[in-house]
């Protein structure tokens, strides 16, 4: 297949009058014109608070805003063509801006890492355009490490509420941690900060010929920091700010996140396979610090939702699950509400019969991941049911038990991936 | 005389600055002299520049460098008689070359007889000369220039038991320019100098002249009416010589020493330099298109003066302190490297001995707006020791030949004023006029070469200046423009190949002409022009319609 | 009459035997054309059967969904699949040439319509494998949709739109073959009419709210939703 070019040659032309940079903070857009004001003003100010001798681009990759957004991007530019009144600065500071065009949401990660690489970035920082609590030393919290002790990937950790980001607590955490054997919080981020030298390998695999890639390509990210030697860090933030809705509906998280981690598990078989023990990764900050303060859920939803899924879905259970797995399924979906509780090893079963599934495309792959999602919905219930009076200690130990169970089954996730089934 | 009579002659000029004691020595004592200096008028002939500005060469204690004057109508005797200095002042005019000589106005040498006078005795008719004071507590808002050395601007002194005022060192006390005697004795003193030929002074430390209690005590409007009324006695008296002004200040705060063209002729552009500096480390233009873009425009007749490096530190007064710390951690890694508020540094070490940077800040120092000033030694990549206390590290001898003395004294090496450089890079076995001369492809030749480029139109020294922004920031381009003739300069500050887009829509269908080689480039025509530039180098283009 | 016997029955005999002297050779170049055929069918399944793993057809109908659908029918892969259709049509055509050469009168016409529906055939078949795997992908779609947007019925809805996909092939393979093309327009038409004469209905009563709902989430974006069963899961 002929190499497209992801680079316009308009933004090409703009990346030549960059030139060679030594920070690089990219900024992937699609009508943020709402928030990415005091997000980009904030890059800046890290930017020359932090870096102020270096070297520093912030590249905007745009999905085609009408609303404006690359405008507000590019206005941070500070040049001497364009005084910036009472900034007084050492350096050029370039904001430049390009239509990625029409693919996926990962074509603007990609546009990122090109462009870190067209630029040889030595350190690059990706923000999310909805972060609005960010801080200037967010900057330098991503970027330190990277920039002056020679980290990889620096990834961020978070002040959550307890029952936010169950995703990533009850699935993407454990089952990297177990498969790769990397304590990283948060694999899947919207800010996180990388190496030249990891961003350049990433943006050269031949992956970007892949639907996953192309759609979330931030978790394949970071497996490939986990999986290819590289080193990596995390550094606390602050809280999170709470996300655009849209990115946060449940299927299309499963797909950027799930799908894409079990997407990793073919190409780095020989990683996970080897039964790696789980490492502690240098932080900075708090590892989990959680806010516990009660929040309305309604349970109920949940619960019905994963009854529903029992009971419709069946068919396509049974080509995913195996026939114990599903009678535990059905047997815990029989119990009354007050009963209900969707243990953690039949969970780990779950995942990793659904990655297994995933492996051979029994179906659709799609499909394979939007089948976990009632499933997930009757996890939560019983998670939310644990640790309704929980303290940050007790989710915490809960979630230290799930990443045992995940490693103590991965010999029955190797066990199927090889069966002949 | 042969000189032309051009009266704004230091518009165009070249400057050549040049310490006497260090350049060469023609009666073996170890120290130079004005014979020596008369002797190699030749070489600074072929160099190709046409104004000289001599440091202090007055009877002195030397202990600040001869900026402590003791007797001002004469010529110290280690560097010669003043019939030596006469004949020297010939042979340059002869030459066409013009004299610029420092003027010290602002304070004397505590051994001047007119100090020794003013101490003697509060009745003294000298006691008004200096500023005295009871106590060390008036003038509290001045600031301290010598902030290494000096604790304040008072100094007691034990002989008339009091308090004597003094902005640079305590052995420099200052004049008291409130007294109408001081001014009048000081116009005689550059009459006197006038009327021997010289074209020009160089005023040092001119911000400070009168003091007035709660100011700075720094450009006051007080200082300016003197300026002036010099100024109208140079004119009415001697057409066609010039006055520089030393005023290390912001361009906003020079610009009222050029008054209505009836002050200075020339000053000084301090800030710049640094950042000439600093861009180039940068790899970014900003630094230099922002101070420019600050300076404001000067009267018709007057003209700024640009430098590289001189006889001072590298001097850091006139930038932040974030440029200021990066100024020191770039270009002054040692600690003994820095002075005061500047770096005691040549340009060829400060330039790591980069040919290509030593060519492009050449470059731009003889192609921005001003009169370019060439620190001697430097036109052949000197080296500076910084084992030498204060600034004498950038003021060792002139190296001539790799032989006895680096050709410059026949005197035994200990008795020289100050020993030559012997590092194996810059050392005068390495760095000498003699090999270079030999040589095409030296530094020498290239700087004669260049000037001989710079000098062969008026529009670098009077043209108009307009920067072009092109998108990449390590490119600084301008356009330099006088009367039908224009010139575009592009110069490189990155150390890598660049290329640039320049928008020269308003230039369209003019051709480039290289003004080094005289190759035509391509016609510019509705589209950007494209062009491609090595490391860290420039051009310079006349653009000609035909 | 014993000779006139004798004589007839050596005639016929003479008779059968020069017809058969005069089949026997077509018939040996009949079964020299059908082993022929038989090697060159068999060459072609294994070149076939190369051709396909070398393009990894097997991993192209794993993704359209294809391979579980075989897995399903407990028929072999799909590469194996259309190998050995490719050899079977092959060693046909070869087969019904041979039978040709006989000469047997009345079997020629019938021969040459055979060749003359072959294509068709393929073509038949085709739609029908593409047509069972785009009803299997989205009858399965919709109902992983309709569970997961928390639709009601939602195996009523996937096997309706299963019904709809397979009636529609059917029926496009029916008109391609050209059997009872008229009956099947009927058949399908009604059918058709009636499914969707039952979403009218079940719709326009149970999905009242439905529609309501949905518009309601399309035009009014200030309505308060219900939400606070989505905990954000990242």
């Amino acid at each position: 297949m002929a190499e497209e070019s992801v680079l316009r040659d308009d933004f090409l032309r703009q990346l030549i009058s960059v030139g060679e940079v030594d920070i690089l903070v990219g900024l992937a857009t699609h009508n943020n014109a709402k928030t990415v004001g005091p997000v980009v003003k904030a890059i800046q100010a890290g930017i020359l608070t932090y870096f102020p001798r270096e070297r520093a681009a912030i590249i905007n990759a745009d999905g085609g805003s009408r609303d404006g957004t690359p405008d507000l991007v590019t206005r941070v530019s500070i040049d001497d063509a364009r005084p910036a009144g009472n900034l007084r600065t050492l350096r050029t500071l370039h904001s430049i801006s390009t239509h990625y065009g029409n693919g996926p949401s990962g074509s603007a990660l990609r546009t990122i890492l090109a462009a870190a690489e067209l630029l040889r970035a030595k350190a690059c920082a990706v923000i999310s355009p909805e972060s609005v609590n960010i801080e200037p030393d967010w900057i330098s919290r991503l970027l330190r490490p990277i920039y002056n002790e020679n980290f990889d990937l620096v990834l961020p950790l978070y002040r959550r509420h307890k029952f936010e980001g169950l995703l990533m607590r009850n699935v993407i955490y454990p089952m990297t941690r177990s498969l790769y054997g990397c304590r990283i919080r948060e694999p899947y981020a919207t800010e996180f900060g990388f190496s030249g030298r990891l961003g350049s390998d990433f943006v050269n695999r031949d992956i970007w010929s892949h639907e996953m890639a192309r759609s979330g390509p931030e978790l394949p990210l970071t497996v490939a920091a986990m999986t290819g030697g590289y080193r990596l860090y995390q550094s606390f933030l602050g809280t999170k700010a709470p996300m655009d809705r849209g990115s946060n509906d449940l299927v299309p998280a499963l797909r950027h996140t799930v799908g894409a981690l079990f997407w990793s598990l073919q190409p780095n078989f020989a990683v996970w396979s080897a039964s790696p023990n789980s490492q502690p990764v240098p932080t900075v900050g708090p590892e989990s610090e959680v806010a516990l303060e009660p929040v309305r859920v309604n349970r109920k939803r949940l619960r019905d939702a994963f009854l529903t899924g029992v009971a419709e879905l069946d068919p396509v259970f049974r080509s995913i699950l195996s026939p114990s797995t599903l009678a535990e399924l059905q047997q815990i979906a029989g119990r009354s509400e007050d009963d209900f509780r969707y243990p953690a090893e039949l969970w780990v079963k779950t995942v990793y019969e659904f990655a297994v599934s995933y492996h051979k495309s029994v179906m659709s792959r799609d499909h394979i991941i939007q089948a976990l999602a009632p499933l997930y919905r009757g996890r939560m219930f019983s998670f939310l049911a644990e640790n309704r009076n929980g303290s940050a200690e007790d989710i915490e130990h809960n979630i230290e038990t799930l990443c045992g169970e995940f490693e103590r089954l991965r010999p029955y996730l190797l066990k199927m991936w090889n069966g002949g089934e | 005389m042969t000189l032309n009579n051009d009266v704004l002659w230091y518009k165009d000029a070249v400057i050549y600055q040049v310490h006497v004691r260090s350049f060469y020595d023609k009666n073996g004592d170890g120290v130079g002299d004005f014979q020596g200096l008369a002797e190699k008028l030749d070489y600074l002939q072929d160099l190709g520049i046409n104004a000289i500005w001599l440091m202090p060469f007055f009877p002195s204690p030397l202990r600040d460098d001869g900026y402590d004057i003791a007797d001002y109508r004469s010529v110290h005797p280690a560097y010669g008689t003043l019939e030596d200095f006469q004949a020297f002042l010939a042979a340059a005019h002869e030459r066409d070359i013009r004299v610029i000589i420092e003027m010290v106005l602002n304070h004397t040498s505590d051994q001047h007889p007119w100090f020794q006078e003013s101490r003697s005795s509060p009745d003294n008719p000298r006691r008004d000369w200096y500023v005295w004071g009871a106590t060390d507590t008036g003038y509290k808002g001045t600031r301290i220039i010598f902030v290494d050395t000096e604790m304040s601007n008072w100094a007691w002194d034990p002989v008339s038991k009091s308090y004597y005022w003094h902005r640079f060192f305590s052995h420099q006390p200052d004049l008291n320019y409130d007294n109408p005697s001081v001014r009048e004795e000081m116009w005689n003193v550059m009459k006197f100098w006038l009327e021997m030929g010289v074209d020009g002074f160089r005023l040092d430390a001119v911000p400070y002249l009168v003091e007035r209690e709660g100011t700075s005590c720094e450009n006051l409007p007080e200082t300016h009416a003197i300026l002036k009324e010099l100024r109208s006695k140079l004119d009415e008296q001697f057409p066609g010589r010039m006055l520089l002004a030393e005023a290390n200040q912001w361009p906003a705060d020079l610009r009222p020493y050029f008054g209505d063209g009836d002050e200075f002729h020339m000053a000084f552009h301090f800030p710049l330099m640094p950042r000439m500096f600093m861009g180039l480390k940068l790899e970014d233009r900003k630094p230099i298109t922002e101070i420019l873009q600050q300076t404001p425009e000067i009267p018709a007749g007057c003209q700024w003066c640009m430098f590289l490096r001189n006889h001072d530190e590298l001097t850091l007064e006139m930038v932040t302190d974030a440029e200021r710390d990066y100024m020191y951690d770039m270009y002054a890694e040692e600690k003994s490297m820095r002075l005061n508020v500047g770096i005691r540094r040549r340009l060829a070490p400060l330039l790591d001995n980069d040919r290509r940077r030593i060519e492009l800040m050449n470059g731009m120092l003889m192609s921005l707006p001003g009169t370019p000033i060439i620190y001697y030694g430097d036109e052949i990549g000197m080296g500076d020791n910084i084992d030498l206390g204060d600034r004498n590290g950038v003021r060792t001898p002139m190296q001539w030949t790799g032989g006895w003395n680096g050709g410059f004294s026949a005197a035994e090496p200990e008795k020289l004023s100050l020993p030559l450089i012997l590092h194996p890079v810059y050392g005068y076995p390495a760095v000498n006029v003699l090999a270079q001369k030999r040589s095409e492809h030296s530094l020498l030749s290239w700087m004669q070469h260049i000037v001989s480029v710079r000098r062969s139109t008026p529009v670098f020294g009077s043209g108009t200046i307009e920067f072009l922004y092109p998108a990449n920031h390590r490119i600084l381009a301008y356009v330099r423009q006088l009367g039908k003739e224009t010139i575009l300069v592009v110069n490189n500050l990155s150390g890598a190949a660049q290329a640039v887009e320049l928008d020269l829509r308003q230039y369209k269908g003019n051709i480039l002409i290289e003004m080094s080689g005289r190759n035509i480039f391509p016609r510019v025509g509705d589209l950007p022009y494209l062009l491609t530039m090595g490391p860290y180098q420039f051009y310079w283009f006349r653009l000609r319609r035909i | 009459m014993r000779d006139m016997i004798v004589s007839e029955l050596t005639q016929a005999m003479q008779e059968l035997a020069r017809g058969f002297a005069h089949f026997l050779p077509r018939l040996i170049v009949m079964l020299i054309i059908a082993f022929v055929g038989w090697v060159i069918a068999y060459i072609l399944k294994v070149v076939l059967r190369a051709i396909l793993r070398l393009a990894q057809f097997d991993k192209l109908s794993e993704s359209a969904g294809a391979a579980h659908l075989l897995t399903q029918a407990a028929l072999p892969s799909s590469t194996e699949l259309l190998s050995r259709f490719g050899f079977w049509v092959a060693w046909l055509g070869f087969l019904l040439l041979g039978v040709s050469v006989l000469g047997i009168a009345g079997l020629q016409e019938h021969i040459s319509n055979f060749f003359l529906f072959l294509p068709r055939l393929f073509v038949a078949l085709v739609i029908v494998f593409f047509g069972l795997l785009a009803a299997s992908f989205f009858s399965r779609a919709a109902l992983l949709a309709a569970v997961n947007a928390n639709l009601p019925s939602p195996r009523l809805l996937s096997l309706s739109i299963r019904t709809i996909i397979i009636v529609f092939v059917l029926s496009m393979v029916f008109e391609e073959l050209g059997v009872g093309e008229q009956t099947m327009l009927v058949t399908f038409g009604t059918a058709f009419g009636a499914v969707m004469l039952g979403f009218a209905i079940a719709f326009g009563l149970g999905g009242q709210r439905l529609a309501q709902r949905f518009l309601e989430r399309r035009f009014l974006p200030g309505t308060k939703e219900e939400k606070e069963d989505e905990l954000p899961p990242l």
